[in-house]
């Protein structure tokens, strides 16, 4: 049965929901699910913006059919190739052999790389600032290199306003037969599985995020719908999810607050944290988070890092080492590019407390920018009343420098 | 082919030879004891005509070649190591640079009166991070227009401070290493031109060495030497003929031995008969002579190469490197030819036997002789491979001490300096209700404060007893003010051969911060430095410091923490390290828009031939991504803002 939504005249939504895939990109839990967007325009021409992933081909075509109701397909635009928007594309050129391709030279180049029969198919390749006229709508093409892809465009529909942003402004959840921004309480319910996709998928790439945010301003007054491939579309308080971009893009915090991650062993180094959180909410900062490394999805963990301002580490020696998840999660921030955050360090050890010079070392030398408090809570196996003065001297360091943190941050950016 | 010397230069050997004999053996003992310059016997040098042999006639020099040179030195050497080197030094390393690369305004100026011996040279190449290799040089010399502002210090000078004239090397263009060097003419006395610590040599002891200090000293245009840049070749080109000197000087002090040796053997009768006579003896004089006869030979043949104008690094290297090395074995055998005698004050191979070594060690180890010896018989074989394994880019160069603040308090009012200190320091966590005894030892203690030179005199070290006394800490020092001084005992100077500090707090007052001092407290939490030298070392290693006089400072800042009793410390609880301040970066950033992959200029592209320090703007066209091969034009700046 089709399942499509018109968004605008002439123009459909016939993407598909996903509740099945457990992880997304094989990596990242998504309990509420994804939807793969794809989108046909009905003019004289008729075209598709993008596909959908495999496991939604069969609904994307009959969707597809059902739309173009008996007329054939003149055109898809390949915005970016990623599998889990491009997969349907080798049966949509088969279903539909007259039809043609517009994407970018490194686009093309992916497709043939993943097998996809391109060649037998005519073929467009665009550049920045090209327009495609498909009857009475015009479109252009704006590149979006490393966001992140190399391959990426986005097209700009100057007839209706409708921007398809690929990978841009997407988010996790399925949509599940809503379509708009404001069909939901945004900042309650979406935004932290927005900020989840966006950071863990896009974190690395901020300076070319900036890149598409600077094209993509000077073409704002243009744009009215915003039409990505994962989750709802976007027509007002563009304001909003900008403003969000911005902050993610440029590794500047949404919020002065304290994410504390501990991993454990035994439940000593839990202890120190707990004692610590209750320490620093009883000086006044109250917006923590704690999370315990190895039993938190470390996407959880990286999508608060981006949000916050402090990150308390807590964490135990382990075979001389920093302990395992610990290391892991370090690691993916500094694969995401994360920098500009102040970081405190709680170590444990019993014999050899080796973790806190090993996480400090880790974060000065492997990421940018990042503030290692001076303060330091150094456990032998378990806190005792003789480390109180030590462990409230940290307290007072971390709610110090909270109450600084936004300047600093606002300044370093300006 | 006769290797034979002329007449005129074995004249003038007999005629030095006579000199020395008559001037310095009488009085070496005696100014070996005193660490003694020899001054009227040097300016007697130069009445002879002797302290310009090698340079032009019409500037002052006796017009002959580096042959009757190297004779000098020898025979002054073999009477004294030390008065070997003045001359040495002033001619090779002083007076050189001026000869080969002076205009003949500056040749005017200071060669004349250097080669007629009424002014004395020395050479300023030495730094603490720049020896062997010379781009290390710190001290810089700032283009101000009119004239250069020369900042920095140099160590180990010989000649210095009764030098008049040095030539000193300095970088005004340090991102360039090597090739931002440039050599300047400067004049003892010029304003912020002063001399540091006091040498206490093992052996030259007759030779004055000291450390040159930099302090905005205006260096007038017309004083650079040579072109802006190529200071480095003048100093390698110096060096060259410079160990023509320090050859000769090692085959003298041989020479001297040698002699001493032999004439004792003939005369020290044992079981009836001179000693000379066991083959234990004469072998050993056998191999001396030998071994004398051929370091002679490599000296001269190299000081020949010279005077012919033919390449002669790579002999000067192997004359310098053998004859050093010969002088050490020869005055080792002729002491024990001597037996207990030998051993003891006042003998003469007593003496040589110090000053040999230094011969094997300045202007150049042998070491480095050898590089030289092998880079010139392997051409630049490998030296790509080195390239790769560079140490990192010098703008990540760490201070002797680690990571530390560097906040340095300067300004006209000294209570408001203490005052800054006071409150910075008990913002980390400094009480000072709290005390340890003055005396516990160095490395147990949690707080030390030290005394150095600069502190100047006895009565004065109450001040930092005082003050140790405030700060609730026990009571060190630097090296010489213990040693020289004698300001504390021996088991109190802090430093590498001394007690190390790893406590929290270390307050250095009056001392310049050479690099074993340094290394004596790198595992302090906190530094403070107070001395009135603002380019002192020490500034640069401190997480505080105060700019000013140690018996304007010292009072009140015994005042300021209190001389009050002080409660006995209870937990010696380790204060962490202050957080040093991010190093800038020096250049942008570029991130690939093929991949992702940064540029990071620090860093450079080692694989792909760009040093660390290249900027992304000074990459070859031609460069790509290292990971996608992306070609340069598709990078963007990492602080990229697009809203």
């Amino acid at each position: 049965m089709h399942c499509v939504r018109e968004v605008t005249d002439d123009l459909f939504w016939i993407g598909a929901n996903d509740h099945k895939l457990h992880l997304f990109e094989a990596i990242h839990p998504i309990p509420q699910g994804v939807s793969y967007n794809s989108y046909v325009l009905l003019d004289e021409s008729t075209v598709l913006f993008d596909t959908v992933d495999w496991s939604a081909c069969r609904q994307m075509m009959e969707n597809l059919e059902y739309v173009l109701d008996g007329r054939g397909l003149d055109y898809v635009v390949v915005n970016h190739v990623e599998p889990d928007h491009c997969a349907s594309l080798e049966f949509v050129l088969q279903a539909y052999p007259d039809c043609q391709i517009v994407s970018t030279e490194k686009g093309f180049m992916l497709m043939r790389q993943f097998g996809f029969a391109v060649d037998s198919h005519q073929q467009h390749e665009v550049h920045e600032g090209d327009t495609f006229s498909f009857g009475s709508h015009t479109v252009t093409f704006l590149e979006a290199p490393m966001v992140h892809w190399p391959e990426p465009m986005v097209t700009l529909d100057l007839t209706n306003g409708a921007l398809f942003s690929a990978d841009a402004f997407g988010s996790f959840i399925a949509n599940d037969g809503r379509l708009w921004n404001d069909d939901v309480d945004y900042d309650r319910d979406y935004i932290d599985e927005n900020r989840r996709y966006f950071t863990n998928i896009v974190g690395r790439y901020g300076p070319h995020v900036q890149l598409l945010l600077g094209k993509a301003a000077t073409v704002l007054d243009k744009i009215k719908l915003i039409c990505p491939l994962h989750g709802l579309i976007w027509r007002n308080d563009f304001g909003y999810i900008l403003d969000k971009y911005d902050h993610w893009s440029t590794y500047t915090p949404e919020e002065q607050g304290v994410q504390i991650v501990y991993g454990s062993m035994y439940g000593n180094t839990e202890s120190a944290a707990e004692c610590l959180a209750n320490e620093i909410c009883k000086r006044g900062v109250t917006n923590v988070v704690m999370h315990d490394v190895a039993e938190t999805h470390a996407s959880y963990l990286v999508a608060d890092t981006f949000r916050l301002s402090h990150l308390v580490i807590a964490c135990p020696t382990y075979n001389l080492n920093i302990y395992p998840p610990m290391h892991d999660f370090l690691d993916e921030l500094r694969m995401l590019n994360m920098q500009n955050r102040t970081v405190a360090i709680v170590e444990n050890g019993s014999w050899a407390c080796e973790s806190g010079d090993l996480i400090q070392r880790f974060v000065e030398d492997e990421m940018k920018d990042m503030t290692v408090l001076n303060e330091r809570l150094s456990i032998a196996s378990a806190l005792h009343e003789d480390g109180r003065k030590e462990f409230e001297a940290l307290a007072d360091a971390i709610v110090e420098s909270v109450g600084k943190a936004c300047t600093d941050c606002a300044s370093r950016f300006a | 082919m006769l290797y034979q010397t002329t007449e005129a230069q074995e004249r003038l050997r007999a005629e030095i030879r006579a000199w020395a004999e008559k001037e310095i053996a009488p009085i070496a003992f005696q100014l070996d004891q005193n660490n003694q310059f020899p001054e009227d016997q040097v300016m007697d040098l130069g009445k002879h005509g002797w302290m310009g042999i090698p340079y032009e006639k019409e500037h002052g020099g006796a017009g002959l070649d580096a042959l009757s040179y190297a004779i000098a030195v020898e025979e002054l050497s073999r009477v004294d190591g030390g008065t070997g080197v003045i001359l040495s030094a002033h001619t090779s390393l002083g007076s050189y640079p001026i000869a080969a690369y002076g205009t003949e305004e500056q040749k005017k100026k200071y060669l004349v009166p250097l080669a007629k011996g009424e002014k004395i040279g020395a050479f300023g190449l030495t730094e603490e991070n720049a020896g062997s290799d010379a781009s290390g040089t710190e001290t810089t010399a700032q283009d101000r227009g009119d004239y250069y502002l020369l900042n920095g210090s140099k160590i180990f000078i010989t000649n210095a401070p009764r030098a008049d004239t040095y030539v000193v090397f300095a970088s005004t263009a340090p991102e360039l290493g090597n090739h931002g060097i440039s050599a300047f003419i400067v004049e003892r006395g010029w304003e912020g031109f002063t001399f540091g610590d006091h040498y206490d040599k093992l052996g030259i002891r007759s030779s004055t060495t000291a450390e040159l200090q930099f302090h905005n000293v205006k260096v007038p245009k017309e004083n650079l030497l040579g072109e802006e840049g190529k200071g480095f070749r003048i100093a390698m080109a110096t060096l060259d003929g410079g160990r023509i000197g320090i050859a000769a000087q090692a085959l003298g002090i041989a020479q001297g031995a040698f002699e001493k040796a032999l004439a004792y053997a003939k005369e020290r009768e044992q079981f009836g008969k001179p000693i000379g006579v066991n083959q234990g003896i004469s072998f050993k004089l056998a191999d001396m002579a030998t071994k004398i006869r051929a370091s002679r030979y490599l000296v001269y043949s190299a000081a020949e190469l010279k005077s012919n104008h033919e390449p002669y690094g790579m002999e000067a290297a192997m004359a310098k490197m053998y004859a050093s090395e010969t002088a050490i074995e020869v005055v080792n055998d002729a002491l024990q030819v001597f037996g207990g005698s030998g051993y003891l004050k006042g003998m003469d191979v007593e003496r040589a036997y110090r000053d040999a070594k230094i011969t094997t060690i300045y202007e150049g180890t042998n070491e480095i002789q050898r590089v030289v010896i092998a880079s010139n018989l392997l051409g630049r074989l490998g030296k790509k491979d080195a390239k790769g394994t560079k140490k990192a880019f010098s703008a990540d160069k760490l201070p002797e001490t680690g990571p530390r603040r560097l906040q340095v308090f300067q300004g006209s009012d000294p209570q408001e300096l203490v005052d800054k200190l006071v409150g910075a320091l008990k913002a980390d966590g400094y009480d000072f209700s709290v005390g340890i005894p003055a005396d516990t030892p160095i490395s147990e203690a949690s707080r030390v404060v030290s005394g150095g030179l600069g502190m100047g005199t006895k009565e004065n070290w109450k001040l930092i007893e005082d003050l140790a006394h405030a700060a609730g800490a026990a009571v060190g020092s630097s090296r010489p003010a213990a040693e020289t001084m004698g300001f504390v005992p021996l088991d109190r100077f802090v430093g590498m051969s001394g007690q190390k500090f790893a406590g929290n707090l270390y307050i250095a007052c009056g001392i310049s911060g050479a690099k074993q001092h340094l290394k004596g407290i790198k595992n302090a939490s906190t530094i403070v430095a107070i001395n009135k030298n603002p380019n002192a070392p020490i500034f640069k290693n401190c997480d505080y410091g105060i700019v000013g006089d140690v018996n304007v400072i010292l009072p009140l800042l015994t005042e300021a923490l209190g001389p009050g009793e002080k409660e006995p410390q209870t937990e010696f609880a380790k204060i962490r390290r202050a957080n040093p301040p991010k190093h800038e970066p020096i250049g942008p950033v570029m991130v690939c828009s093929g991949c992702g992959y940064e540029y990071v200029p620090e860093l450079g592209d080692p694989e792909a031939d760009i040093e660390p320090g290249t900027l992304f703007k000074d990459l070859p066209d031609d460069w790509v991504c290292p990971v996608c091969s992306e070609p340069k034009e598709h990078f963007i700046d990492r602080t990229t803002k697009g809203l």
